[in-house]
């Protein structure tokens, strides 16, 4: 048999349970074949399953061990793995639960799957240079409605179901968890001096967030929620979440378009 | 942190991702990404394992075994040299555990090996527990896959735990070194003379002081297999 053949029913009896490979594999004088090939079988099994339980050890104590073995479970019947990063296998997880049944139902869980996976992804992302507030300092103050701003590959922007940052930190700490209420809440993750970091961000803060994000200048985006919430105070506010920004490490780069 | 490190000791690369032996393309983006990576901080050398990891672009995840059989060690050799010539620098290709034997193969590992590294021009790396544990599986003699290694090819020697299975042992780094591969590191040292020995551990981590134990065993077998080759150059 060719070796492309031999490794293409190799894979198909590890992801697909296809015995066909058992032809081309001798007993050993203490056991037989097909215990042999499980052991390859089962590894590749508990390897995606510590993989899952490495970037969800929340969501596993949050649902239960029983609910996450079958998930898991779902998880790897689903789709074999591409990743050559052990990292990146469980990513598709939150998208998973929420097409799939029985675990499109819970929103709570999809939600807090969500939550841990923007930890992981902040924890990951690429490196860029973080600029300071100086940087604000030197724009004179013509120029401030032209401002344009590039952000830390960590970041990102969530919205969650009330209530599931403060299951992540009750579990995360062993605490007795509280029940989501409804509505949304949007977050904010991100990666400062190698660990990740989240907090609450208000409507108008997301808004300006999400636009700046886009390549809207300071003047668009100030009058975009002047508009929104009828408000004159909007440009004081929107300053201040600028400064929030740098200091939280946001931020990598301030230009000025033309 | 790498190049503090890096500034202070010398660094190996060692890769689980290569799939050397699969006959799925050779993957680049990976290969370009070791290149920098190696380019930035100046590996002694770079090893991975002789297996494959998927075809079709999965990833099993796994170190996998090949049959040995003339093409697959044609195809093996090319993608080395292929490589080795990419990277501009010699690989080390490491020894695996296997659990099963192929009924299509040929000869034996240590022969595919030997004719690997002459063919490829590679260096080795010689697992010491994967020896023990693939002759308990294979029930081959050790002896015979020692002897067949050309040592001047090998730059490292691995040290590691493996799990029991009754009619198998896995390879799966999470326990002490037992005593059976202890003795065969001892047997081994002499003839490689003073070549660098890892002990790898990725699990189940015991308290600090006895991974230090295991080093200072590694090095007290080390020296005193040293001291005769000395000796017989001076
Ligand atoms: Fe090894």
């Amino acid at each position: 048999m060719k070796l492309a053949e031999l490794q293409m029913r190799f894979q198909a009896g590890i992801v697909e349970d296809d015995n066909a490979i058992l032809a081309s594999i001798a007993d050993s004088r203490r056991t037989d074949r097909a215990t042999l090939f499980e052991v390859y079988h089962d590894a590749y099994r508990l390897r995606l399953a510590e993989f899952l339980s490495n970037d969800f050890p929340v969501l596993r104590v949050h649902i239960g061990e029983e609910a996450f073995g079958r998930l898991v479970e779902d998880y790897i019947e689903s789709a074999p793995s591409r990743q050559p990063n052990a990292r990146w296998y469980g990513t598709r997880l939150p998208d998973f639960m929420q097409e799939t049944a029985p675990w499109r139902r819970n929103r709570s869980a999809i939600d807090l799957a969500r939550f841990e996976r923007a930890l992981s992804d902040a924890f990951d992302a690429p490196d860029a240079p973080i600029s300071t507030i100086d940087a604000l300092r030197e724009i004179c103050d013509e120029d401030w409605p032209r401002l344009a701003f590039e952000f830390h590959p960590s970041v990102r922007i969530l919205d969650l179901e009330n209530g599931t940052a403060q299951i992540y930190a009750a579990l995360a700490e062993e605490e007795e968890a509280p029940a989501t209420q409804q509505g949304e809440e949007a977050f904010i993750f991100w990666r400062t001096d190698g660990q990740s970091f989240y907090r609450p961000v208000a409507d108008d803060e997301r808004m300006a967030m999400m636009e700046a994000r886009r390549g809207k200048i300071f003047g668009d985006i100030c009058a975009l929620l002047v508009f929104q919430r009828n408000d004159t105070g909007v440009t004081q506010r929107v300053a201040g979440f600028l400064s929030q920004w740098f200091a939280d490490g946001l931020v990598t780069r301030l230009s000025l378009s033309d | 942190m790498l190049e503090r490190i890096r500034n202070t000791y010398p660094i190996v690369m060692h890769g689980v991702s290569m799939s050397i032996a699969s006959t799925a393309p050779l993957d680049f983006d990976y290969l370009r990404a070791l290149k920098s990576l190696a380019s930035r901080f100046q590996p002694a050398w770079i090893s991975d394992h002789l297996c494959w990891t998927g075809v079709h672009g999965v990833n099993l995840h796994d170190l996998l075994p090949v049959p040995y059989t003339l093409e697959a060690l044609d195809h093996v050799v090319d993608r080395i040299r292929r490589v080795q010539d990419f990277l501009g620098r010699r690989l080390a290709i490491e020894n695996v555990s296997s659990y099963v034997t192929f009924a299509e193969s040929e000869m034996d590992e240590w022969t595919f090996i030997r004719e690997l590294a002459e063919r490829a021009d590679c260096w080795l790396l010689l697992d010491v527990n994967n020896v023990f544990g693939s002759s308990f599986n294979h029930s081959f003699d050790q002896a015979s896959f020692i002897g067949a290694v050309p040592a001047d090819r090998v730059v490292q020697l691995h040290l590691a735990g493996h799990s029991e299975a009754g009619t198998h042992k896995i390879d799966t780094h999470d326990q002490p070194i037992c005593e059976e591969v202890w003795s065969l590191y001892h047997e081994v040292c002499p003839r490689f003379g003073s070549i660098s020995t890892m002990i790898e551990r990725d699990d189940n981590f015991p308290p600090f002081d006895e991974l230090m134990a295991e080093l200072d065993r590694a090095r007290a077998v080390a020296a005193c297999a040293r001291i005769p080759a000395q000796g017989a150059a001076a």
